[in-house]
């Protein structure tokens, strides 16, 4: 969506707004628990909060594309000319397709099957690792909504395992303001243990008087600093610097215009870091 | 084993002062794959290319625009950005306590493991008070020129350190525009005893990423030259509507 008012940055950048919903699946399947199947898509719930550039050519101010190069050739390559390779040496590659991938565990390519309930409270957040919401496709709105609401009543989150390109996902299914949000967590053997972190410096807390003495008065600062959790109330240093740096050169008028050109499709943030991890995202998720 | 220490900070609030070093806490594991060029398998580059040219733009020809509306930009070079970075310091500065299970999943980042960088008393003071509590601590610091958020908790004995998300970098989920369905009492109830039946204790262990062992087979077959079954993902038949509440007592009647 572009941004028309010509005197003002846009919406996007105001502190106060929230991120636009998404309009792209990047999953589509099943949802299912016990004998009910809910069509659903998966969805983005993480926009990256920082102020997003795009790379333009420094001769005309053309927007640059982030493509794939064949170094080879010298040529661009369109996705539907690549394939995945596992190296296994030297430009040695074993090739695997999509469909190979989605032989590997195909019962679970398109179905997320909540095998079991838990308690949220339960899970360690050590072991959360991506957010996303899921969505209901048409037809499963329903019984989107009866998942959603008996889990809020509950306060439970089913768990379950799916795979999403190349990756098989542990995840929490839960609910959140009347939506279904999926967190995918950690396998338990991706958690490094914390048995070395403290040997030596584990100091055994002092008994006795003068040691109560100090846990008291440390409670009662902690006590005169809690507060509901807030997350607006920490804004991005940076992120708030750079709106300010775009607002001067903005009144400036330091402006420049790129020629016309047709552009295609799907062409995302250009800030290069940005970029390069959704990019990084996309490849390790299996996307192209 | 633990990570090795990645950073240096001290914990502050108040008169509270004592150093800390953060490791990594978790590790992530996947098989690597590249993107290749079918043709002749040769890897691929990510390139940046100009749009009307269409050819390949070098480094030192790129520049970075601010897009103010379609194809109208703000010119910002390298030094300002960097002006923009926040100054590095060393201390974690805790502003607040929160109790434990305020910050939801969605805001979750990272965890870090914190060890006491000197002997400190401060930190098993500050670690036993969460516990008793049950608090965490809201903090920001700077490391590696960049700003972070996080939440400072106890769990065993070790302090930890949990990036957050900021706050705009979250989708609301009332941006989804889900629709409100009127849902009856009945489906409800039988709803909320069928997950009490399918409700278990959260044992992580009990999951393994399988799919990790069969990808590796699978190449393994193929550096063999072994022939691959395809085998399509089944695609399970959506529950009707108004066949929820049958679904609903008939999954009830299986588990009870």
């Amino acid at each position: 969506m572009k941004d028309r008012r010509p005197v003002q940055l846009p919406a996007k950048l105001s502190p106060t707004k929230g991120q636009a919903a998404p309009t792209q699946g990047i999953w589509s399947g099943t949802i299912s628990f016990s004998l009910v199947a809910i069509p659903v898509q998966v969805v983005r719930a993480i926009e990256p909060g920082r102020v997003s550039f795009r790379m333009l050519h420094n001769k005309d101010y053309s927007p640059l594309l982030r493509r794939m190069f064949c170094p080879k050739d010298g040529k661009m390559v369109s996705p539907d000319e690549t394939i995945r390779g596992y190296e296994i040496g030297p430009d040695k590659y074993i090739l695997v397709t999509d469909e190979e991938l989605e032989s590997v565990s195909p019962e679970r390519s398109r179905t997320i099957e909540i095998v079991e309930f838990i308690d949220m409270k339960a899970v360690d957040s050590i072991y959360y690792d991506h957010p996303y919401y899921l969505v209901p496709a048409k037809g499963g709105e329903k019984a989107y909504r009866l998942l959603a609401e008996v889990m809020r009543r509950t306060d439970k989150a089913g768990l379950a395992k799916f795979v999403m390109g190349e990756r098989e996902y542990l995840v929490a299914v839960k609910s959140m303001a009347g939506a279904l949000s999926l967190i995918t967590l950690h396998y338990s053997d991706e958690i490094l243990p914390d048995t070395e972190i403290l040997p030596g410096a584990d100091i055994a807390p002092k008994e006795g008087p003068a040691a109560s003495a100090e846990k008291d008065r440390m409670k009662k600062i902690i006590q005169g600093m809690t507060a509901r959790f807030n997350p607006d109330r920490y804004a991005n240093e940076r992120r708030e610097k750079i709106v300010k740096l775009l607002e001067k050169k903005m009144k400036k008028g330091a402006t420049v215009e790129a020629p016309q050109v047709e552009e295609e499709e799907g062409e995302g943030p250009a800030d290069l870091v940005a970029a390069l991890e959704e990019s990084m995202r996309k490849l390790k998720k299996g996307g192209r | 084993m633990a990570g090795r220490a990645i950073w240096k900070g001290n914990i502050h609030f108040g008169v509270v002062d004592f150093p800390v070093k953060l490791h990594t806490a978790v590790r992530d594991e996947r098989i690597p794959f590249h993107l290749l060029h079918k043709r002749d398998h040769v890897k691929l580059k990510q390139q940046m290319v100009c749009a009307s040219e269409k050819t390949p733009v070098p480094a030192e020809e790129q520049t970075r625009g601010f897009e103010l509306e379609e194809g109208k930009y703000i010119l910002v070079d390298p030094e300002e950005l960097e002006q923009a970075e926040p100054e590095d310091s060393r201390v974690i500065e805790v502003h607040e306590f929160v109790k434990s299970g305020q910050i939801d999943p969605i805001y979750h980042e990272r965890a870090y493991y914190l060890e006491p960088d000197s002997p400190s008393k401060g930190y098993n003071v500050l670690a036993e008070s969460l516990r008793e509590m049950d608090v965490e601590g809201i903090c920001t610091w700077t490391m590696r020129k960049r700003s972070y958020l996080g939440a400072l908790q106890i769990v065993g004995k070790i302090l930890r350190l949990n990036t957050l998300r900021y706050a705009d970098e979250v989708i609301a989920a009332q941006s989804l525009d889900l629709p409100d369905i009127a849902l009856s009492e009945k489906e409800l109830k039988i709803g909320s005893d069928l997950i009490n039946q399918l409700t278990a204790p959260f044992e992580p262990q009990k999951f393994q990423n399988e799919h990790q062992k069969k990808l590796q087979h699978l190449i393994d077959q193929k550096a063999r030259g072994e022939k691959i079954a395809i085998l399509r993902p089944r695609r399970l038949r959506p529950t009707k509507s108004d066949k929820l509440l049958e679904a609903l007592e008939a999954s009830l009647k299986k588990v009870a």
